[in-house]
């Protein structure tokens, strides 16, 4: 994950990691720390996982701080560890539910519900986090990373790992099932498109 | 509609959702046990699991071997 185009403050902190400063790593974590919970929230619908992994990630920036390349996108970087996190936990969870004797899996939907419905505050946000929760996760994924997040398509096929066709087709699937599962909260020019 | 598009609007519609944020105390905690760590690299204690899967591996072919010789020399 390297660049030519490294905003100043970051290339600031990944001098600071290289030189092994708590004080860089209290600055990375400040500024990204909410972005990736959420999106691990949002990934796992789970908090207490959500929070295992995002220090599991952050841990691991800290072990690899001295061996940053100094242009690293923090960003890409950290959500790619994010995203690995990710993968391997939801492979644990099928292994467990097929252990478990293929039961189906509880409704996590139905989990996080108070979670999430303690956050917003309008029928329209609950459509809204409710809709993003019943996308297959990797149309959920891509729709995270690009929507949420600001990534470019062309940063998320890197930090995914896949091709930007496939990136293409996600990002437009999720758009599609998006607007299919907000029906009226849907805004008007995605009813129309 | 382009990818561009298609980036365009779920932008616009994320911008909805609320932003979730960790309590200050388990954001305190993560904070210090991985600032704890910066520099330092991974423990070492990685390597004892493998090392002792590959001893035990060993010492099992080492044992097959003798056996076999044992056998056939027998």
């Amino acid at each position: 994950m390297r660049c030519a185009g490294v905003a100043e403050d970051e290339r600031a902190w990944i001098d600071g990691l290289r030189r092994g400063e708590p004080a860089a790593f209290d600055a990375v974590f400040a500024a990204y720390r909410r972005r990736l919970y959420g999106y691990l929230v949002r990934m796992t619908r789970r908090r207490d996982v959500a929070e295992d992994l995002l220090q599991d990630s952050f841990l691991r920036l800290a072990q690899h701080a001295r061996r940053l390349a100094p242009d690293t996108r923090l960003g890409a970087w950290l959500f790619t560890v994010a995203h690995r996190r990710v993968i391997s936990w939801s492979r644990a969870q099928a292994v467990r539910s097929q252990l478990a004797g293929d039961f189906p899996a509880r409704d996590a939907q139905a989990d996080d519900r108070s979670p999430l419905s303690a956050l917003v505050d309008s029928q329209a946000q609950l459509a809204l986090e409710r809709a993003f929760a019943e996308l297959a996760p990797p149309y959920r994924e891509v729709a995270l990373l690009v929507g949420v997040e600001g990534l470019q398509p062309a940063e998320v096929a890197e930090i995914l790992g896949l091709k930007p066709d496939a990136i293409r087709q996600r990002l437009a699937r999720a758009r599609a099932q998006l607007a299919a599962a907000l029906g009226e909260h849907a805004p008007a020019a995605w009813r129309t498109a | 509609m382009t990818d561009q598009d298609d980036a365009g609007r779920l932008t616009e519609i994320s911008r909805e959702l609320p932003a979730l944020d960790l309590d200050a105390t388990t954001a305190e905690q993560i904070a210090r046990r991985a600032r704890d760590q910066v520099g330092r690299g991974p423990s070492p204690l990685r390597f004892i699991e493998p090392a002792i899967a590959v001893l035990l591996v060993t010492g099992y072919l080492i044992w097959s071997v003798l056996k076999a010789v044992e056998a056939l020399g027998g």
